[in-house]
């Protein structure tokens, strides 16, 4: 699989749990890219994704930008 | 006619050309012929006790045709008298009374030698000094030069001693043989320094012959290192000058030395925060007749420009000018490849294929015809095809369309440490 197309899939799998209403609660960066930890909106469930990509990282990274930024 | 005029740190100059200290600034003959072709400004040959050279002293590198693309020397400082030189200053001035002449000094770091020589050369009239911590080899070996301006202290302390006696402005010429010179301009600034000038010449050894195994250039069979200027190391000065210019601690002029040619290369040191460009090494290939394509050069592109003063230039670009950290993450160029003007090289496919991304395609049209093209989402924008690619006008880097809001390496790093707290208040 091209860098681009495992971005594709990264970024619909991101998209998926955010259109759930998750949240991300918890990023651990490693030597394979960085494990993002989504919270569902109930609170308890969470789902763990290993995005490897940089385009990827570039986009939940973007995300949780704008999840920090005071909503009006 | 734009106004050329610059002022730095109180000297004054018809134009921001100056020539540095070296062989083309050696006597009152040439600083003199220098100023009829046009420089506005001489930076002596530098001063101090009187040494003694060898042969032979310089060397280059040619690129591609081009002579001359990085200079070597193992010169020192000047080999003539003082009085020599101090009358031939005098006698300049009186014939210059509206150019810069700035005495070049080097002496051992004792505050005596400091404040003699600074009194002797401000007795001849000279408009500045300029402390030269710089020259690399010879000199260094004694304590002098670069040994002196790779220690903060001892920048610092030599600045306090000239500036104790001296009346006329005092620049201090920095190394570039040190990790950081911004450590050494504060140095500078610390002192006293009313301008730093950089850069001097860097470490270096030109080459081996393959048959003799000598060094390039050497002294009956023997070598030493060298020190480095030219075109070469336009682009490593201008980092250094850039590094000053936006350092919150060193607020004095600077006037910016390495590597500058033409007009171009002037204005681009002045943006990045130089209140005028010293020139050596172009001199020494070209003549002092450079000069006059220079100022014709920058006065029709500050009239194009619609710039009514040079020193309106100073400094612009500096604030674009950041740590790696502050860059947009989000911010997005691809390659375009115009089939028009491609003459189907390969170069960029190979250079992409073998050493980049792989997203260049050899492809064939209906017609049989091979062509180029890139696949945009594969192309991570690092313009290697471009810098590879032997026509101009060939490949164009577009941006391509915003996606995602501007993020800096700085912006995502704080969002994550928000995200690793907030998670340990959810644990708690
Ligand atoms: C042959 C030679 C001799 C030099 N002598 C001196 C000197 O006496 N004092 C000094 O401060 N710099 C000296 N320099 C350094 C130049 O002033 C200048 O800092 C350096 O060459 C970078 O500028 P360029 O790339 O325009 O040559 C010398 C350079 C060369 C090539």
């Amino acid at each position: 699989m091209s860098d681009y197309q495992q971005f594709l899939d990264e970024r619909d799998k991101i998209d998926f749990l955010i259109q759930k209403g998750c949240q991300i609660y918890g990023v651990r960066e490693h030597l394979n890219g960085a494990s993002v930890d989504f919270l569902h909106p109930n609170g308890n469930v969470t789902e763990t994704l290993l995005i490897g990509t940089a385009n990827g990282r570039k986009y939940f990274s973007s995300l949780l930008i704008s999840q920090n930024q005071p909503k009006n | 006619m734009a106004d050329l005029r610059i002022n730095l740190a109180g000297i004054k100059s018809p134009n921001p050309f100056w020539l540095a200290s070296a062989p083309p600034t050696n006597s009152g003959y040439q600083v003199q012929r220098a100023f009829e072709a046009g420089w506005g400004g001489a930076v002596w040959k530098t001063l101090g006790d009187p040494i003694l050279n060898v042969t032979s002293r310089f060397a280059a590198i040619g690129f591609n045709g081009q002579r001359v693309a990085g200079f070597n020397n193992i010169e020192l400082i000047t080999d003539r008298p003082l009085d020599v030189n101090l009358k031939e200053i005098y006698e300049t001035k009186k014939k210059f009374p509206n150019h810069a002449i700035i005495a070049s000094l080097m002496v051992e770091p004792k505050q005596e030698k400091w404040h003699e020589i600074v009194k002797r050369v401000e007795d001849v009239g000279v408009d500045g000094l300029e402390l030269n911590f710089g020259c690399p080899h010879g000199m260094a070996e004694r304590g002098m030069g670069s040994a002196s301006g790779q220690v903060p202290a001892l920048v610092e302390r030599q600045t306090y001693w000239a500036k104790e006696v001296a009346k006329t402005p005092v620049i201090v010429k920095l190394t570039p043989n040190i990790t950081d010179i911004t450590a050494t301009a504060e140095a500078a600034c610390n002192g006293g320094a009313d301008a730093i000038s950089m850069i001097n010449t860097i470490n270096s050894l030109m080459g081996v012959d393959l048959d003799s195994w000598n060094t390039i250039p050497h002294v009956a069979g023997k070598g030493a290192h060298g020190g480095y200027c030219g075109p070469a190391v336009k682009p490593i000065a201008l980092n250094m000058v850039a590094e000053c210019a936006r350092h919150p601690h060193i607020n004095v002029p600077i006037s910016g030395i390495g590597g500058i040619s033409n007009w171009r290369d002037a204005v681009e040191f002045m943006l990045m925060g130089a209140t005028g460009v010293q020139v050596c090494t172009a001199a020494m290939h070209h003549g002092f007749r450079i000069v006059e394509d220079m100022i014709d050069g920058l006065n029709n592109y500050l009239d194009s420009k619609g710039i009514a003063a040079v020193s309106d230039i100073i400094g612009k670009s500096v604030p674009k000018y950041s740590d790696w950290g502050n860059l947009d993450l989000n911010h997005n160029i691809v390659a375009k490849i115009n089939p028009d003007v491609c003459i189907n090289c390969n170069k960029c496919h190979i250079a992409c294929e073998d050493t980049s991304h792989q997203c260049i395609d050899m492809l064939t049209d209906v017609n049989g015809k091979s062509y180029l093209k890139v696949r945009e989402e594969d192309c991570v924008g690092c313009n290697l095809c471009s810098i590879v690619c032997p026509v101009d006008g060939a490949i164009d880097m577009i941006e391509a369309p915003r996606e995602l809001a501007p993020m800096t390496w700085n912006d995502r790093q704080t969002a994550l440490s928000v995200a690793v707290e907030c998670k340990a208040d959810v644990a708690k």
